[in-house]
């Protein structure tokens, strides 16, 4: 009997399993289900300015389907946190119901939205102010990174020095505390975290502390001494452990990591804010891990501040945002020791996240990296806009001024569907059904 | 591969027929609909073997299971229809709880989760003395098509060597009190003008449940992996069945 059921579901899993290798919407925890069609719904968490709008750090939704005239490329709704807290990063639970978004100041607040209710208008459903008495002294919650049941949460720095010494934070999906994981010697900072279930292995990154992140750019920029105190080092972990097993020395601040998505494809990418590189992390034959520089970012002299990457579903794409210079850049990784630029597009005076749909088609960009990092005067500029990508070339779809709208300095950006909320399939052409694209 | 995904949904439609016979006031699925769905949309996030796993779980008792949250007592009907509870089935030992509907076919979904247990199931068969601390518990959320019978007939088909249980439940209020408490989001997926398709989408997750009752880990994609959970087991055990923590 034991070899009929598992023969049975051995069946099953390849009679299901007749489906297209989908990967990540570019970044997310592959523990959350993915809007794999049309996004409707761009959710952009934004920081106030001061005499902009209510001045108060908010979530914004925009609308991002074009056959939606009425709403398409235009600010739907907007649900402020009264006050500016130095709105940064967030993601999704794991059933992508709610929307926890954080602040990265001293306070170090989060917020977690309702999405599911109403798509359109994210319904704020619980503040944790108490995060850095919760954790034991940890400042700047960044990454969000969803688990089953849980959500994990990479600090930035402490609150007992405000340097680059940090930890990982882990809350349930109430949103009650359950432990902290202070970073190993010898790699003390922290940036960001991402896990690859089927190595058992989480990579994390290193940047700076709140001394530095909070302190105007130039003046930072030109003391020495805290240009000492980034972060150059990425730690690998045992995930289920949650123990460091590995530190790789990773210089000029290696910020966002992506793992590659096929079955077979063991590494990832990092880039390196301070030195303008594309780093490889990849397993070795004897299962331990190495780092290696790939590629030039730019003329790395020139200081572009590479920020936001994002890979896509295939693989074969690296979008890469560097902040200086408004540009991204587009390399083919096919070849992932050898990135091929293959497209270069000025997107605004400065740039910083990027976030890509399922399909690849689509890329949305927003401008503000850190409130007192961006650009001043008229190179400050702060949008939101909509490409399109064909593999050879990134064609504007629609650009929102965030200023002009009275809304911030838009940050980080993630998708809603309102399909996938009603759990409905949808009827399609010549007398067919399509179901719901999102799972 | 077109083939292969009719055969597919044949499975769906067949499940959806030919199982258990729906109760007097259940909401009746039609499954056969899907044949008419554009196959490519009717794909899960990801295809097998993408996290199927490529490592050596961490060996038993060197790292923690911090507790995730608690869990309270809920009314469940036992695969013989009695009247039970969550408890009187995990009782105070270590219990590990799969949330499923047996008409599932998604690879990655329900028969994962059925997969493992059954090799936990044979895992502890050979190591009685940590099979008497760990209580197996596969419980339904489809209990209009899951009834008590249908568990039973799961129990069957399983022969479980250990102590596993197949529950369904009233459905209702008694349900989602059940999923809330869990944190196991469960919602039917609907054609258009209502109709219920037969299919659900919901999160895979398989809860680890110490002697108290509490969360110590929950499972899902990549991390459903039966010598992890059995390590886990046996970390839990060797800590006075988690008793210990905070």
């Amino acid at each position: 009997m034991s070899r009929s059921i598992v023969a049975a579901l051995a069946v099953v899993a390849v009679l299901v399993g007749a489906v297209a290798v989908r990967a990540d919407e570019t970044c997310m925890s592959p523990y959350l289900p993915k809007i794999t069609g049309q996004e409707d719904y761009l959710y952009v968490w934004t920081l106030g300015i001061e005499g902009v709008g209510d001045g108060s750090d908010k979530l914004v939704t925009i609308g991002a389907n074009p056959k939606n005239a009425k709403t398409y490329g235009k600010v739907i709704s907007q649900v402020s946190v009264g006050g500016r807290f130095e709105a940064h990063h967030g993601d999704f639970d794991d059933a992508r119901r709610h929307f926890w978004v954080s602040g990265l100041d001293d306070k170090s607040k989060i917020w977690i939205f309702d999405v599911a209710a109403d798509p359109e208008k994210p319904k704020l459903l619980r503040t944790i102010d108490t995060f850095v008495q919760d954790t034991g002294g940890v400042v700047g919650p960044h990454t969000f990174f969803a688990l089953p049941g849980q959500m994990l949460i990479t600090g930035l720095s402490n609150s007992a020095d405000r340097g680059g010494r940090t930890a990982i934070v882990e809350y349930n999906n109430a949103g009650d505390f359950v432990r902290t994981i202070w970073m190993p010697k010898g790699a003390e900072y922290g940036y960001d975290a991402r896990v690859q279930p089927r190595l058992n292995r989480m990579l994390t990154s290193s940047f700076a502390g709140a001394a530095n992140y909070m302190r105007d750019f130039g003046e930072m920029a030109a003391d020495p001494e805290a240009m000492k105190h980034f972060g150059n080092t990425m730690v690998v972990w045992d995930f289920h452990a949650r123990k460091p097993i590995q530190t790789l020395e990773v210089p000029g601040a290696p910020l966002e990591i992506r793992w590659a998505l096929q079955p077979r494809h063991n590494y990832a990418f990092t880039t390196t804010a301070l030195t303008s590189k594309i780093w490889l992390v990849e397993q070795k034959d004897d299962g331990s891990f190495g780092a290696r520089a790939v590629a030039d970012i730019g003329d790395p002299k020139q200081l572009p501040l590479p920020v936001d990457i994002s890979l896509s579903a295939d693989d074969r794409y690296l979008f890469v945002d560097t902040f200086m210079d408004g540009t991204c850049r587009v390399y083919d990784v096919s070849e992932p020791a050898t990135p091929k630029l293959v497209a270069t597009e000025k997107i605004g005076s400065q740039v910083n996240m990027v976030s890509q749909t399922w399909d690849g088609k689509r890329l949305y960009f927003s401008s503000s990296l850190l409130s007192k990092w961006d650009k001043k005067g008229k190179d400050d500029e702060q949008f939101v806009k909509a490409y399109g990508w064909d593999g050879t070339k990134l064609t504007p779809a629609f650009a929102i001024d965030f200023k002009k709208e009275g809304l911030g300095r838009p940050h980080l950006m993630r998708f809603g569907q309102a399909q996938f909320y009603k759990n409905q399939v949808f009827a399609g052409g010549a007398g067919t059904e399509t179901v719901a694209a999102a799972r | 591969m077109v083939a292969r995904a009719g055969a597919a949904l044949a499975v769906i439609v067949a499940v959806g027929l030919f199982g258990t016979a729906p109760a007097a006031r259940a909401e009746v699925a039609v499954p056969e609909r899907l044949q008419n769905v554009d196959r490519s949309t009717l794909s899960f996030t990801y295809e097998p073997g993408v996290f199927e796993p490529q490592y050596t779980p961490p060996a038993p008792g060197t790292y923690e299971l911090p507790v995730i949250t608690s869990i309270d007592d809920h009314p469940l009907i036992g695969s013989a229809g009695d009247a039970t509870t969550l408890f009187a089935l995990t009782g105070e030992h270590l219990a590990v709880v799969a949330f499923i509907y047996t008409s599932c076919v998604e690879a990655v979904g329900c028969p994962v989760s059925h997969a493992v247990l059954h090799g936990l199931d044979r895992a502890l068969a050979a190591d009685p003395a940590l099979a008497k601390r760990v209580r197996l518990v596969t419980v339904s959320f489809d209990p209009d098509r899951d009834t008590p019978a249908q568990m039973a007939s799961q129990r069957t088909l399983h022969e479980p060597r250990t102590d596993w249980r197949f529950a369904t439940t009233a459905g209702g209020a008694e349900l989602q009190s059940l999923l809330d408490d869990f944190d196991q989001p469960v919602a039917k997926l609907r054609y258009e003008d209502g109709k219920w398709t037969g299919l659900f989408r919901h999160v895979l997750k398989v809860f680890l449940l110490d002697g108290r009752h509490r969360v110590r880990a929950i499972y899902s994609t990549g991390f459903l992996n039966q010598a992890l959970v059995l390590n886990d087991l046996k970390t839990l055990a060797a800590d006075g069945g988690g008793s210990a923590a905070k």
